[in-house]
């Protein structure tokens, strides 16, 4: 009997041990997500959809490890509404929630950074680009992953003024229009020739004819649009309606689901539209970025863009912005377990030195002098056809890179 | 006569037949690598990530290691402008490791660095041809160990007088043996025209007959070329070019008279070996084994150590490392005379230290008191 009980002990402590993890529960570590789900539902939809793939992952595989704890990854989402005063507000109920980052498109952060830099509390932007919102020295818990604004800019300027042309530098008077516009003026500004115009566009206007009909007549043979999408959107709709078949040139907006949308009665207007964007494959090729598109697909479905092809397939969205969040996500958890510590310092000194593999293959990190997630080299060039667009070809990079499938 | 021609034959065969019957060792010879020691290149206290390179590129490195020293000859500043000249199509991702301060872009640079604990970092795509330049800051405390010069700067009455020595000096073990002539010969050759022509030496070996040993230890130094003047304030500048090395001197000495704060400005690159390949009375080491009798030991041992000299100075041609291990890399060493202004950081850890020898110190003075407080407290009650 004596024998048959030290067996079944010796079973019971050979079962305890075969258990998942021997590590005990540290509760919740939340990440902020502050994005426009009333003003820019897409966007805001597709951040959150990235850090909710990432987190959702790291929880399953047994959660966040920081020394002998293991904590469980919780999102909480805050709305935007794409105003400063309510990211502020944003700010202070995560910082009260006890997050260790916030995620956000970029609204606000001229006015939030501070507020979350007296707790150590990093924020990483994975929407806009512009060029002031990150600066190691001035912002140190400021990150992005997304391609800047400075970076697609000087792309433009190598890739554009070689071609000769002659080129209408339009932007809209929104702050992502203006903020362009800055970054624009000073990567020609070694190049005027190449300039034929600059012009401000209003960004409320439902029709541009004047402002298109004064920017063929000053001799422009291409138009650099930097602009919100409803604006990008008018451009094209007056530039066609006017007959005038000038290739038109936009940073990432330009591939936004609205400007598609919005012209879906004339697919042909949209055929030609360049944009700039950060590269969605690496060297190893595709199989990386569609293996995550596949695994975001199938939890949230895909993005559609509410457009069919000539051949009546529909369209839908490759997860780009989906994709930074989830980088994010993992180089913070990195991170997180580099400090070995939820300690705000530690864990911003952390996200100095790590790297994690990112979803399109690429190494995803920061370090101590540049904050950015995107390097400028990875900003590519695409063009619409059909409803779809492919890199294209005249450009070094962007001839390397392989079209992503866009259809179902 | 024709006994002894008969027995000269006999000889003749049985030490051919000897030599035949010994074993045949295929012994591979120094160089290109592995280097003599671990340093230079540079290394830093982390772990590099990940490097990628597209297969396509090549990365060619030039370095320009600026040394400020102080009015001894001492390295007080140690800084690396790294030129990286990537070329061919793709993506690259490096990492280069050191005792790296900080960095910041240099003039001509395509790409921003990066910059992580003991990390010059770069990332991106080259469309062909792509410049990435960068002025690293390094600990001088660790760098200066790995300069191949210690300069010595000193007054001895009306005279100052400044003191070049080859740092680069390090001892290695030799191999000894029996090769033939011929292929001696060869392999001089091979190894001179490598050197003349500024290329890294390829691998190769010798055929050993019998037993190899390697039981003797010599000084094996990169040769330097060093180019520079020393001044005094008012004074013409003394100016000397050498060679430090290569069967010359390991040091010299330059003087200059007069008064005043002497200040030295000097280059010096790592050079071929020249004069220790030269071939005597002969165009080649092929015709000169064929024209007169030599030794064979003495030119084994002519190549492996001007196999070694020349493994030692492309080890120079590396300050920071070349992310292509097949890259041609290129340094340049430029010693100045700076006012000395100790680096507010270096300033930080060596106080933070001292301040921590004199809590210890403390800390055991009063353990020490309130144990003795105690002890007398203790034996009074």
């Amino acid at each position: 009997m004596r024998r048959t009980v030290v067996v079944l002990a010796g079973l019971a402590l050979l079962v305890s041990g075969c258990g998942k993890s021997g590590r005990a529960s540290g509760g919740d570590v939340v990440v902020a997500v502050d994005v426009p789900v009333t003003g820019s539902p897409y966007v805001a939809e597709t951040i959150r959809h990235g850090v909710a793939l990432a987190t959702s992952g790291i929880n399953s595989g047994g959660g966040l490890i920081i020394g002998t704890h293991s904590y469980h990854l919780r999102i909480k989402l805050y709305d935007n509404h794409l105003s400063a005063r309510k990211a502020v507000e944003d700010m202070r109920s995560a910082l009260s929630a006890g997050a260790v980052a916030i995620v956000t498109d970029g609204t606000g952060v001229d006015a939030t950074w501070q507020i979350a830099n007296q707790k150590h509390v990093p924020i990483c932007i994975v929407y806009d680009g512009g060029s002031g919102l990150v600066d190691v020295a001035k912002r140190p818990n400021v990150f992005r992953i997304a391609p800047t604004n400075h970076g697609i800019a000087f792309r433009y300027a190598e890739y554009l003024i070689p071609k000769g042309l002659k080129i209408g530098l339009l932007h809209d008077d929104s702050a992502y229009g203006q903020e362009g516009s800055a970054d624009i003026n000073r990567a020609f500004s070694q190049n005027p020739r190449s300039v034929a115009l600059r012009m401000t566009l209003p960004a409320e206007a439902t029709d541009l004819s004047p402002q298109i009909l004064r920017a063929r007549r000053s001799g422009a043979t291409a138009l650099l649009v930097w602009a919100q999408p409803p604006t990008i959107a008018e451009v094209l709709t007056a530039a066609r309606s006017l007959g005038w078949s000038v290739p038109v040139y936009t940073p990432p907006t330009g591939a936004d689901p609205f400007v598609r949308q919005r012209l879906a009665d004339h697919p042909s207007w949209v055929d030609g539209l360049t944009f700039a964007g950060s590269r969605l494959t690496a060297e190893v090729g595709t199989a990386p970025f569609e293996s995550f598109q596949s695994q975001y697909e199938s939890t949230y479905g895909a993005d559609k863009v509410g457009v069919r092809t000539a051949e009546g397939k529909q369209v839908v969205q490759p997860p780009e912005l989906a994709m930074y969040a989830y980088d994010f996500a993992h180089v913070l958890t990195a991170a997180l377990t580099r400090a070995g510590s939820l300690d705000p310092a530690k864990v911003l000194s952390a996200l100095n030195q790590v790297t994690t593999q990112g979803a399109n293959g690429d190494e995803r990190g920061f370090n101590q002098h540049s904050h950015e997630g995107v390097v400028d080299d990875d900003v590519y060039f695409a063009r619409f056809h059909d409803m779809t667009y492919a890199p294209v070809k005249d450009d070094p990079l962007s001839s390397t890179l392989p079209a992503i499938p866009q259809t179902r | 006569m024709r006994r002894l021609f008969a027995v000269g034959v006999s000889a003749l065969v049985w030490a051919a037949a000897a030599a035949a019957a010994q074993p045949h060792q295929q012994v591979v010879l120094p160089g290109p690598v592995p280097y003599l020691t671990p340093n230079p290149p540079l290394i830093g206290t982390t772990a590099l990530p990940q490097v990628y390179m597209t297969v396509r590129l090549h990365v060619a490195s030039d370095q320009r290691v600026l040394v400020g020293v102080d009015g001894e000859g001492r390295p007080v500043q140690v800084s690396d402008r790294q030129r990286l000249i990537v070329r061919g199509k793709g993506d690259y991702q490096l990492a280069i490791g050191g005792p790296i301060r900080d960095v910041h872009p240099a003039a001509g640079t395509q790409s921003s660095p990066g910059l992580r604990t003991d990390q010059l970092l770069w990332a991106g795509f080259s469309p062909g041809r792509k410049v990435l330049a960068a002025d690293v800051i390094v600990r001088t405390e660790v760098a200066a160990k790995y300069l191949p010069l210690r300069l010595r700067l000193k007054r001895d009455g009306g005279r100052a007088i400044l003191t070049v020595a080859n740092a680069t000096q390090t001892p290695q073990r030799l191999y000894a043996g029996t090769v033939r002539l011929p292929e001696l010969g060869r392999l001089l050759d091979e190894t001179r025209r490598a050197s003349l022509a500024g290329v890294r030496l390829t691998g190769t070996y010798a055929t050993f007959i019998g037993s190899v040993r390697t039981n003797r230890l010599v000084t094996i130094s990169a040769p330097l070329r060093v180019q520079g003047e020393l001044r005094l304030p008012g004074q013409a500048p003394v100016r000397f070019d050498r060679i430090l090395g290569d069967g010359r001197p390991e040091s010299f000495q330059v003087s200059v008279r007069g008064s005043g704060t002497p200040a030295v400005h000097l280059e010096a690159k790592p050079a071929a070996v020249v004069r220790l390949l030269r071939p005597p009375g002969a165009s080649s080491w092929a015709e000169a084994v064929r024209r007169r009798p030599l030794s064979p030991a003495d030119l084994l041992e002519r190549l492996m150590t001007t196999r070694m000299q020349l493994v030692r100075a492309d080890q120079f041609q590396s300050f920071l490392s070349d992310p292509d291990a097949d890259g041609k890399s290129r340094t340049v060493y430029e010693f100045r005379t700076v006012a000395v202004r100790p680096h507010p950081a270096a300033t930080a850890t060596h106080t933070g230290g001292g301040s921590d020898v004199l809590l210890i110190v403390l800390l055991v003075v009063g353990s020490l008191a309130l144990a003795g407080g105690g002890l007398v407290a203790w034996a009074h009650s």
